[in-house]
């Protein structure tokens, strides 16, 4: 009894060369020559030296130690005396966030659906969506923050502001991205049905799409509570402006104690998030 | 033909498996012999999947035996002799050709003697081309194996399971998602790599007549357990209407 296993390997032929037209090399090397040309110019403009990280050494050592006029990061001041107000900062910050989020839904879902081509089929419409989006979006939370201050004053309010304003843009482009990727084919059947593109929206888009549009809501939710606390650092209250108080007397322990608080909150809301995303795209 | 003297190139015995109380396959037997091809039918949900899963390694079983040409190997246990093809074929689609082919290859090859799918060494290559020639594929070696059609896909994951220089082919309704032209050809390669190559193929198909045609021998699955096993000749069509009857109850009626 042998085994009579078929093992023997196919013969050899030789590889044919790779035809690779002239063209092909050339813009391969013009776009690696570009690309290597525009980091350079980066480079030069950010006066980006490794070696100054390196001399300034002394300063990341008073930082972290302290010396004669600052206190040091380490140890974290964990008093109830600083713990016990910045818990409340940092459930202003959550709000800012959350609100900023959920009070964008209307009007990011109204520039999605304009601006998506799966529901939008008039050109004028569809543009004039995409540039409201890209110019909600190209401004920063915090720009609109400076701008809304002047207008409301300081405080949260003109936070959560700002966040609605830039999170319409953002939200509204993944939005109106994730209805794009959806399968026209229910589309195209309600279409050939009768159905009005506003019809074929709410009964074959939207149902498809609530999944993505709830995980990217919670995504959101996520990145707009880390906005919120940049935005204290202008006025907007918060944790953020108890951070810049912190620097600006010197006090890095108590700096260092918001820091970790906010690395908590940080993560318990990344967590839950995931979590409830986990339990929706089942 | 293979005489019967010759100890198996597959051998299942008693195979088992279960997903906690469900019991997925119970006590299955196989044998599949070099140059021989056998056809695995069944409703949705009989447990030829399953089973191929099983034997190739990709999923652990509960009881029983595999061995390849008279030696066991261990549930979960992936060997060389084992190419699994797919019905999704999944090749690399951003890949050449070719580097899908070569990828077949990596079992036996170090990670630094095949860091990147550009940097297999010409041996491997020039075998791969030999593989790709045995599915007809080889004026194609340099095209992205995603603009292939799925027919031309399905091959060259075939040369893949070539180039791992694999004795016995464990093809999962390889032709299921294929037009009947695309098919017939697939169905052809894998008769011809038993036939001039004295490889050992075990087909999981839908189609029973693809069965009838391509196959020496057909095991019919119902439940997890064997209920026909029979010459490709005699296989009649109340047969295959009693295997397929779970999938007509699970259908439900047309009222």
């Amino acid at each position: 009894m042998s085994a009579t296993l078929n093992t023997t390997p196919a013969r050899r032929l030789p590889v044919p060369r790779r035809r690779r037209s002239a063209g092909w090399l050339v813009t391969t090397a013009v776009v690696l020559a570009v690309v290597v040309g525009v980091h350079v110019v980066a480079v030069r403009e950010t006066q980006f030296s490794p070696g100054a990280l390196v001399t300034g050494w002394h300063g990341i050592w008073s930082f972290l130690f302290g010396d004669s006029k600052t206190v040091g990061a380490l140890p974290p001041d964990l008093s109830w005396k600083i713990v016990g107000p910045a818990l409340g900062q940092c459930l202003v910050t959550f709000s800012m966030g959350l609100l900023g989020t959920t009070f964008s839904i209307p009007f990011a879902l109204l520039l999605a659906f304009l601006g998506a081509r799966t529901t939008s089929k008039n050109v004028v419409v569809y543009q004039l969506a995409r540039t409201m989006m890209s110019f909600l979006r190209a401004v920063p939370a915090f720009v609109w923050g400076l701008i809304f201050v002047t207008a409301v004053g300081l405080g949260p309010f003109p936070g959560v502001l700002a966040i609605i304003t830039h999170n319409t843009g953002v939200m509204g482009k993944l939005w109106s991205e994730a209805m794009e990727e959806t399968d026209r084919g229910p589309v195209e059947a309600l279409h050939s049905a009768g159905a009005s593109s506003v019809q074929t929206a709410t009964h074959a888009v939207l149902p498809s799409v609530v999944p993505q549009f709830t995980s990217l809501f919670l995504y959101r939710v996520d990145v707009n509570v880390r906005d919120a606390l940049t935005l204290g650092v202008i006025g907007a209250g918060g944790i953020g402006f108890y951070i810049t108080q912190a620097v600006q007397s010197f006090q890095f322990n108590v700096m260092m104690t918001y820091v970790l608080m906010v690395m908590v909150m940080v993560i318990a809301i990344d967590l839950l998030s995931a979590w409830l995303r986990g339990r929706i795209t089942q | 033909m293979t005489s019967l003297t010759t100890s198996p190139a597959l051998s299942v015995r008693g195979l088992t498996k279960r997903y906690g109380d469900l019991v997925v396959l119970e006590g299955f037997d196989l044998d599949v012999h070099a140059g021989e091809v056998v056809s695995i039918l069944g409703a949705n949900g009989s447990g030829k999947s399953t089973m191929l899963r099983c034997v190739s390694g990709l999923t652990r079983f509960d009881a029983g035996t595999v061995s390849v040409a008279g030696r066991e190997v261990r549930s979960g246990e992936l060997v060389p002799e084992f190419a699994m093809v797919f019905q999704k074929i999944h090749l690399v689609p951003r890949l050449t050709v070719l580097e899908n082919v070569c990828a077949g290859a990596l079992g036996r090859l170090s990670f630094w003697q095949a860091w990147a799918p550009r940097a297999f060494p010409t041996d491997v290559r020039e075998e791969a081309m030999g593989c790709l020639d045995r599915v007809g594929l080889a004026s194609r070696a340099h095209d992205r194996a995603g603009r292939l059609s799925g027919g031309q896909q399905q091959r060259v994951a075939v040369a893949r399971a070539l180039c791992q220089r694999a004795g016995v082919l464990l093809a999962d309704e390889p032709v299921s998602a294929l037009d009947p032209a695309a098919a017939e050809q697939v169905m052809r390669l894998l008769r011809s790599l038993a036939d001039d190559d004295g490889i050992a193929v075990a087909a999981v198909l839908h189609q029973p007549d693809l069965a009838r045609r391509h196959s020496d021998r057909i095991v019919g699955l119902t439940a997890g357990r064997i209920t026909l096993d029979t010459a490709r000749s005699a296989l009649t069509d109340a047969e295959v209407d009693a295997l397929y009857a779970p999938d007509y109850a699970a259908e439900g009626d047309l009222v």
